[in-house]
């Protein structure tokens, strides 16, 4: 009976620790994207070439200003730009999804570059990270406050995503290296099995010969 | 008296010994024994040599876990570190899920694809492998599961799309295996009175590499960034550690093991008369025992589930709380990780709670314990906070592998004579449930992934049912009592059943009277004022876990 009183303590206890966790955490995911401010700022984002983009060579020339109908510019503190995903990769990709919650939005998981707001027009030149998987995308620049709290963003693209949209092709990851290093150590597995195999059957056929 | 014995290479002596409740033999042995320690050794060499104390045919009486004697500790260690590595293996992409898919530009169906083919394999590598060890031996049936299928696990550095993905996940699942080879191995090498616990122990802390692997990848994929790769390549590096793994393990199970106690297969002389049973003759008993197909379902709904989540908990605990990969990898490796004390927890309930109301009980252990582990699983899917998801995970983790545990319990009581085959059939139920389960709720964007969590759970639940469906004429089932016939209740009428009147009359089934004996205790208190006369009935430890 003293074991089961000590199990029901330490169980309400745990279950007063995780209610505790509940309640901090709900606080600070209420901030949702469509109460930022549309169109403040005025992006575009031009690919070096073309067609499709190569990751880890290509570039896109990306800039970024105040645009005239932007109200909550004193607010106005960094910049933060990311590269988005459009539609057409998200689809079947649950890990990619456009939640409205922004701390849940999993839609511009890539950093471009972060700078600290000008009223001048900015430019930068991104090259496309290695890491970045194949795709169709879009540039978003986030116009974020003191707090750190996102308060407007402007976009590359129109709202329903359609338009300047642009492709990119991932690096396929392979080296001839590593492929050479993987077919050698087959072969060695392969190999030193037989020969084991070979050699145990041939030392019983003269063992029982003797 | 007629000889009674299981030459090795006979059909189905692979699994022998698999469940703590039958003799092995490695050679041929006179039947009017009352235990494997009055036989008369046919072998002049002195017991002295051993480092274990051993009896008549050379098989270990004591367990020390701590220990490396050759053959028999050595074999034992050998043998479960190949599961280990394996199981290692087989669930190594899923915690590098979240880099693969975008190196390879994967969609959810095709990720819960892979998943599905990576569990397939080894429903029929593991029907095999039974075969195999008895044609060659455990130490080449290890070392070539290890070393064949090595190659398939350095070829994830050719993979760059889908279908290649799926493929090398399927090949690289036969090595799941070595799950026979390594109970074969310590069955021929420990005496019928402690297999119980030591294949609990062997298979358990084989599982647990399922959860090791959840851990080892983002690290070794993380030191290989830090060394300076990109992610694409890093990932396709890290392959190499399980790769070099199963080649070292199966150089040191040529060079240090040992097939039998007395020396390897090829240089040993069979002897004595053999009288194999017929594989038809196993099978078709197996397969007119509804029981068989019961425990496959069962089985699959504990191992199963338990498969199935070491393939997606990583990526579901990296995308749902926003963690870091190596963290939600170390959350997943604690689920694979609770196989170390969960399992044995699980097979040891099923004994005690055979000791006060046998068999009947065992069943209702393995129904509470089944249960519990779906009732947390639903939870685990509903859970939206980290604590909690983690605390939910936590005992269903408990719950579903002590299930395993406990399903062993039952296992070595469904049949004497096709003890191996339905214990192996049982081991397939569970890449079965893995591969139906991924295929339902994992594989489509049908369901979020918390909600096939929880879809499962429910799913498990209702299988688990099944268990009430479990009946033994001579203990009862869950809700009934022993038949009340005089005739079928007595045990050595349900194992003599297995056999024709010609058989009976040959005296071939006096291997099963003798187990029908030795399992009254199954009938709980009640036996002991049966005033029986007590065989060896090995009590203690837990039968074999897959």
């Amino acid at each position: 009976s003293r074991i089961s009183m000590a199990i029901h303590k330490s169980l309400f206890a745990s279950l007063l620790i995780c209610l505790l966790f509940q309640i901090s955490h709900g606080a600070t995911k209420e901030r949702l994207f469509s109460d930022l401010e549309k169109g403040a700022l005025e992006v575009t984002a031009k690919p070096s070439r073309e067609s499709v983009l190569d990751a880890g060579i290509d570039k896109l020339s990306i800039t970024w200003k105040l645009s005239s109908t932007a109200t909550k510019e004193a607010e106005f503190t960094t910049i933060k730009v990311k590269l988005c995903y459009a539609p057409v990769s998200q689809v079947d990709r649950p890990w990619r999804k456009t939640e409205n919650e922004l701390f849940k939005d999993k839609s511009c998981p890539h950093k471009i570059i972060t700078r600290a707001y000008d009223k001048s027009p900015q430019s930068f030149e991104y090259t496309l990270e290695r890491d970045i998987p194949t795709g169709t995308y879009f540039v978003r620049a986030y116009a974020v406050d003191a707090k750190d709290h996102e308060v407007a963003f402007g976009q590359s693209t129109d709202e329903a995503k359609s338009t300047n949209l642009f492709s990119v092709q991932a690096i396929s990851g392979r080296h001839k290296s590593l492929d050479i290093a993987s077919v050698c150590f087959s072969v060695f597995s392969v190999l030193a099995l037989l020969v084991f195999f070979v050699n145990e059957k041939r030392k019983a056929k003269i063992e029982q010969s003797k | 008296m007629a000889h009674h014995n299981e030459d090795e290479g006979s059909i189905g002596t692979s699994m022998h010994g698999v469940t703590a409740r039958e003799q092995v033999f490695s050679f041929s042995v006179q039947g009017e024994d009352d235990g494997p320690s009055s036989h008369t050794a046919r072998f002049d060499d002195p017991t002295a040599k051993f480092a274990l104390p051993v009896d008549s045919e050379h098989r270990a009486t004591a367990f020390k876990p701590f220990s490396f004697a050759k053959p028999h500790m050595t074999a034992f260690h050998l043998g479960w570190i190949s599961f280990f590595t394996c199981f290692i293996s087989t669930f190594a992409a899923a915690p590098l899920v979240p880099i693969i898919r975008d190196n390879l530009d994967l969609t959810k169906s095709d990720i819960g694809n892979a998943g599905v083919a990576s569990v397939s394999g080894a429903i029929f590598s593991r029907l095999a492998m039974g075969a195999v060890c008895d044609l060659l031996g455990a130490r080449y049936g290890t070392a070539f599961l290890l070393m064949l299928s090595a190659p398939t696990v350095f070829s994830m550095s050719f993979v760059s799309d889908a279908g290649g993905y799926l493929s090398v996940r399927f090949m690289i699942g036969f090595c799941l295996a070595t799950f026979v080879s390594c109970q074969y191995w310590t069955s021929v090498m420990f005496n019928g009175k402690i297999i119980g616990l030591v294949n609990g122990c062997a298979g358990g802390w084989g599982d647990m590499g399922g959860g090791v692997t959840q851990l080892l990848m983002p690290m070794v994929f993380h030191v290989i960034k830090l060394a300076g790769a990109t992610p694409f390549t890093a990932w396709r590096i890290a392959f190499f550690i399980p790769g070099f793994l199963q080649v070292i393990m199966g150089i040191l199970v040529l060079t240090l093991g040992q097939d039998l106690p007395d020396g390897n297969l090829s240089t040993l002389q069979k002897r004595g008369e053999v009288s194999k049973d017929k594989f038809t003759k196993v099978f078709w008993y197996a397969v007119l025992n509804y029981r068989t197909y019961v425990l496959f379902l069962l089985y699959g709904f504990c191992m199963g589930i338990e498969m199935t989540i070491n393939n997606v908990i990583s990526e579901y605990f990296f995308d749902r709380f926003q963690l870091e990969l190596h963290t939600a990898g170390m959350i997943a490796a604690s689920f694979g990780m609770a196989n170390f004390f969960a399992r044995p927890l699980g097979g040891y309930a099923s004994d005690i709670s055979a000791r006060f109301f046998g068999m009947r009980g065992r069943l209702w252990t393995l129904w509470i314990l089944q249960t519990s582990g779906g009732i947390f699983c639903v939870w685990l899917g509903r859970a939206t906070s980290l604590p909690i998801a983690i605390l939910s995970m936590m005992l269903f983790s408990v719950g579903v592998q002590a299930a395993c545990g406990a399903i062993f319990g039952i296992v070595p009581f469904v049949s004497r004579r096709s003890l191996g085959l339905i214990s192996g059939l049982t081991g397939a139920g569970g890449n079965f449930g893995s591969g139906l389960t991924q295929l339902i709720f994992f594989s489509s964007s049908r369901f979020h992934t918390a909600d096939g969590l929880s879809l499962m759970g429910i799913m498990g639940m209702i299988f688990t049912l099944l268990v009430a469906f479990i009946h033994f004429p001579q203990w009862g089932s869950m809700f009934f009592g022993p038949t009340s016939d005089e005739r079928k209740s007595k045990e050595e009428h349900y194992y003599a059943a297995e056999w024709t009147e010609e058989e009976k009359r040959q005296g071939l089934h006096e291997g099963s009277l003798k187990f029908a004996e030795n399992c009254r205790s199954e009938r709980g208190r009640k036996a002991a004022s049966d005033g029986f006369s007590h065989s060896t009935p090995p009590e203690n430890g837990n039968p074999a876990h897959v």
